[in-house]
């Protein structure tokens, strides 16, 4: 049995069993939202809001008869109440996919197959990833395992950053060392 | 070395990307526009009555313009800080109490002056497209 965490949200009476991943799920989530807010005078009352909203839905897991709330249960709440878009300062940055000012290349470890230098490359270039670590898995075998050598370099040049949304909030901030 | 399959592959692969960066372009000035019309709708849509942000929601998915609570919530509280909306706890029947979302005066008075300025503008692009 995995472990447990319980938590309480805004505004609900019972505390909410989640696994442990869940947790660290829903945990990031308000760690991004709560990034996002800093700036934002009424910042603590929208972030008690999302809670609440949050706390809406895993209520509903649970009277739909579930013990125990997973990782998909918070996935789905987060994707429903959306990440927080404050729309000012940089003002159309959520919405528009222009090029961003700052293009970090980075090493993005969600998702990666070996030190996530195509995933942060994919991220960088908007290139897709698969066919990113095709084309990446080609060109090892075209040169003879050069590409081998330059994966290395990178994945010990590179920044770390730990999930693709971190990255695309990171490149959205606004200025500021990236 | 001569690989003309490989020519092929990668124009293919980057023609498609090209084009869907195109197509995001032109969506995305939709896009700015929606954001910034939205507090206006919000306006209009809480002008009729009270609501609570689960009814704006649900008022706004039936449009263009639909939204989520990571966008709405800090955009209302934005509004209320600059006196244009104001809420009041009301118990509910399931779950926590909600805010009900109402318009001040200052609320009112900037959406009477959207409505000006947006028939103003729609007639203007009438005009100019003549």
């Amino acid at each position: 049995m995995e472990k447990l965490t319980s938590i309480k949200l805004t505004d609900h009476p019972n505390e909410f069993p989640l696994e442990e991943d869940a947790y660290q799920v829903l945990n990031q989530y308000f760690d991004g939202a709560r990034a996002r807010l800093r700036t934002d005078p009424d910042g603590d009352e929208v972030l008690r809001d999302l809670e609440r909203s949050i706390g809406d839905r895993l209520d509903g897991v649970i009277q739909s008869g579930k013990a125990r709330i997973g990782r998909a249960d918070v996935e789905a709440a987060i994707k429903e109440v959306g990440y927080v878009d404050t729309g000012d300062g940089s003002d159309s940055t959520a919405v528009v996919p222009s090029l961003p000012k700052a293009r970090p290349l980075v090493r993005i470890k969600e998702g990666q197959w070996l030190a996530g230098v195509c995933n942060g490359l994919a991220a960088y270039s908007g290139i897709r990833l698969d066919w990113l670590r095709t084309i990446a898995l080609f060109l090892t075998v075209l040169t003879g395992g050069f590409l081998i050598l330059v994966y290395a370099v990178m994945a010990i040049a590179l920044p770390v950053v730990e999930t693709r949304a971190d990255y695309e909030a990171l490149r959205n901030a606004p200025a500021g060392p990236a | 070395m001569q690989l003309p399959w490989l020519d092929s592959w990668y124009l293919r692969y980057y023609l498609a990307e090209t084009r869907y960066w195109e197509m995001e372009v032109d969506g995305a000035k939709y896009s700015t526009l929606r954001r910034g019309l939205l507090e206006f709708l919000i306006l209009a849509i809480v002008s009729n009555e009270k609501v609570y942000t689960a009814e704006l929601l649900q008022r706004l998915s039936e449009t263009d313009f639909a939204t989520q609570e990571g966008t709405l919530y800090p955009l209302l509280s934005k509004m209320r800080r600059q006196g244009l909306l104001d809420y009041e706890w009301h118990e509910s029947a399931s779950g926590p109490p909600r805010k009900y979302y109402k318009l001040t005066r200052a609320g009112r008075e900037q959406l009477a002056e959207f409505r000006q300025y947006w028939q103003q503008l729609t007639s203007l692009i009438d005009q100019l497209g003549q």
